[in-house]
């Protein structure tokens, strides 16, 4: 069910795809070309997969860009037509990258624990439901901390893999 | 290898892999692997990609017992989210959804539920003797193939993975060919030559698997939710009670063998994914099926749509497993993270795997009969309880999710780095579901990528630097043929059927 009508597949994103595999495609080139030759014995270096995979992604960005400006692509899945919702993933964004920047700092189970939060906050604003209301913060925080920290315990303590902790303790 | 060989060695697999603290990671393997099969939004190969770190604290066999659970968990947890909930799944399971889930709005969940998981048992137990008795077959043959015949058997895998069985050959390729890119990163196992790493020192071991693995599928998959999927509603089928009539055994069983005599073969060759034998198998039995019965297909549900598939499926998942083990060639994204986990161990899956590490080996295989058994335990009395974790609400779920991603990321290297590069390739993995491209071709791109090229640089140094070694051995040049007609007969099928539609359009 769609609240809305289905947004059309533009064919100027698809275009845009393309693009991008053949930037990708010569920036590869670009690495190949710096890779010495030297190819020994085999008569196979070490700069000739990078060469053949360069190529052949270029080859593929071309046929991309050529095929999103006639037809678009075919055989696109279910979820087509949904419009994109950005505030939510700008939430999820800023949970994930405070988490990357943070875990060191913080330890894991905190920092985890704020990436929850922001991350069910944007999904909770995605269905649009109860999103604001402080009960549901604080559900979202309890409900991280009793993720995270047993899975903390779990990995260091049962199976000896080093997460970062705010104490030494190795409880938190 | 002898019969009583293979006894043997498959004894001795059993002593080992029925040690308490085997048979509990088998259980705990099953038990989440089921868990993971029925939660929406994470599937086996983000499931075991994310416990990879444990390789660096656990025993070898240990870890593979329960990786191989998770993996076989997962079938038997897919069926159910399938038949109960009315979205479409992953694709393994998108067939059993067609009738599983006609027959569930008919009020029949239950029997639905009690085919697929005893058809999953039938077929998973019929294909892992399939496995014990072919496995070493192959692994004795295998020993004899040279570099150009095994670079040869991983093109073939490379263009099946990428180019049959998605649905653009080019959106295909190119997934291919960025997997290949990001298993150039690093350093080059022959020369020693560093290659793209930008002077980045966290690159020089090359990336991940890890947060390949967890970035397009787990992260990728939060994002898509997010961004696309607030106001999707889902519904929830009725459940029924777990039993089967008369009458569906009757249905059931030829179904079942049917299905597993389709999806087996599938599996041992170097194609993989299960989109082909699972549809192969529900149109069997929609062909078989004769006066009401096949009134029930696409109506009320039939009972051998559901049956037939479920049982391919699970063959071919396990006799995938012959190619992952005697030739080292994975052929699905879950199959790909395994040989990866092989690897951190320092295993090479190959033929010589079931010499050097022959009790790892019969362990694993024995291990997937008991975790067959565990199984059928824990989806027919236990169902129930399973079918409650379809009541995790969304946000809750997905926020879940990039906590175990963060684990997986920052447990195998200790480097925050590694998860700012997780979000990166999750915003790849946006873009790729979100254009429909495959996803299984870049991580076989990625772990299969620097065997193949090794691979290749030994077959011409042993041509003496010429490329000709690979026409003048059968053997190599079969494959070649093989590989080139995969890629040129359906687009010649294409173009001579358009030919012939046009010639009839000119006559009419």
């Amino acid at each position: 069910m769609r609240a809305h009508a289905p947004a059309r597949h533009s064919p100027f994103l698809q275009a845009l795809v393309g693009v991008g595999v053949l930037l990708l495609a010569m920036l590869l080139a670009v690495g190949a070309w710096l890779i010495p030759s030297d190819a020994g014995y085999g008569g196979v270096g070490p700069n000739f997969l990078p060469w053949v995979v360069a190529i052949a992604l270029g080859i593929c960005g071309i046929v991309l860009i050529r095929k999103a400006r006639r037809s678009g692509f075919l055989h696109m899945g279910d979820h087509d037509g949904e419009h994109p919702y950005w505030p939510g993933f700008a939430w999820m964004s800023a949970g994930m990258l405070l988490n990357a920047a943070l875990i060191t700092r913080i330890g894991f189970v905190l920092s985890c624990a704020l990436c929850f939060v922001l991350a069910a906050r944007g999904l909770r604003s995605a269905q649009a439901h109860s999103s604001g209301r402080p009960k549901s913060w604080l559900i979202d925080s309890l409900v991280a901390l009793l993720i995270a920290a047993p899975v903390y315990w779990m990995f260091t303590k049962f199976l000896g893999i080093n997460l970062p902790g705010l104490t030494d303790s190795g409880w938190l | 290898m002898e019969a009583l060989d293979i006894w043997g060695h498959l004894l001795q697999g059993f002593a080992t892999a029925g040690t308490p603290v085997n048979l509990l990671w088998a259980f705990v393997g099953c038990a989440l692997g089921t868990a993971v099969g029925v939660l929406p939004g994470i599937g086996p190969a983000t499931a075991v990609a994310m416990l990879l770190p444990i390789t660096t604290q656990v025993e070898a066999t240990a870890s593979m017992i329960f990786f191989a659970g998770i993996y076989y968990g997962a079938m038997y947890g897919g069926s159910t989210t399938s038949i109960l909930l009315n979205t479409p799944g992953e694709t393994a399971t998108m067939v059993t959804a067609m009738e599983g889930n006609k027959m569930a709005k008919s009020g029949r969940a239950g029997a639905a539920l009690a085919t697929a998981a005893i058809g999953s048992f039938v077929a998973g137990s019929i294909a892992t003797v399939i496995v014990t008795l072919f496995a070493p077959v192959v692994a004795d043959f295998a020993v004899k193939l040279g570099p150009p015949e095994y670079f040869m058997l991983m093109l073939l895998a490379f263009t099946t993975v990428s180019a049959v069985l998605g649905q653009s050959t080019v959106r295909g390729l190119t997934a291919l060919f960025v997997g290949l890119a990001a298993g150039l990163v690093g350093m080059d196992q022959i020369t020693g030559q560093v290659r793209y790493t930008g002077g980045v020192p966290e690159l020089i071991d090359g990336i991940e698997i890890v947060l390949v693995a967890v970035g397009l599928f787990a992260v990728a998959e939060a994002m898509h939710a997010v961004l696309f999927e607030g106001k999707l509603v889902e519904t929830e089928n009725r459940m029924s009670r777990v039993t089967m009539t008369v009458g569906d055994w009757k249905r059931s069983i030829p179904a079942w063998l049917r299905g597993t005599a389709i999806g087996a073969p599938f599996g041992c060759i170097p194609a993989g994914g299960t989109e082909i034998p699972t549809f192969l198998s529900y149109a069997t039995e929609k062909k078989l099926a004769r006066g009401e019965h096949q009134t029930e297909f696409g109506a009320k549900g039939a009972i051998e749509g559901v049956a037939g598939p479920e049982a391919a499926n699970n063959a071919t998942v396990t006799t995938a497993l012959i190619p992952l083990l005697t030739l080292g060639i994975p052929t699905s994204n879950t199959t790909a993270i395994l040989l990866g986990a092989f690897q951190n161990y320092g295993i090479q899956p190959g033929p010589q795997l079931f010499t050097t590490s022959a009790s790892l080996v019969w362990a694993l295989i024995a291990s997937l009969y008991i975790g067959n058994v565990m199984l059928l335990v824990l989806n027919l009395p236990m169902i129930g309880l399973w079918v409650k974790l379809l009541k995790v609400p969304r946000p809750q779920l997905y926020a879940g999710i990039l906590i175990f991603a963060t684990v997986g990321a920052y447990g195998m290297r200790q480097s925050a780095f590694d998860l700012f590069l997780l979000y990166g390739i999750g915003l790849v993995g946006l873009v790729m579901r979100r254009f429909n491209f495959p996803t299984a071709p870049v991580l076989v791109g990625m772990i299969l990528g620097p065997l193949a090229e090794a691979q290749l640089r030994n077959a011409i140094s042993i041509g003496e630097g010429s490329a000709w070694i690979f026409l003048q051995r059968p053997m190599s040049l079969a494959l070649l043929v093989l590989v080139v007609s995969v890629l040129l007969v359906p687009r010649l099928v294409q173009w001579v059927a358009r030919k012939r539609l046009k010639a009839s359009n000119v006559i009419s």
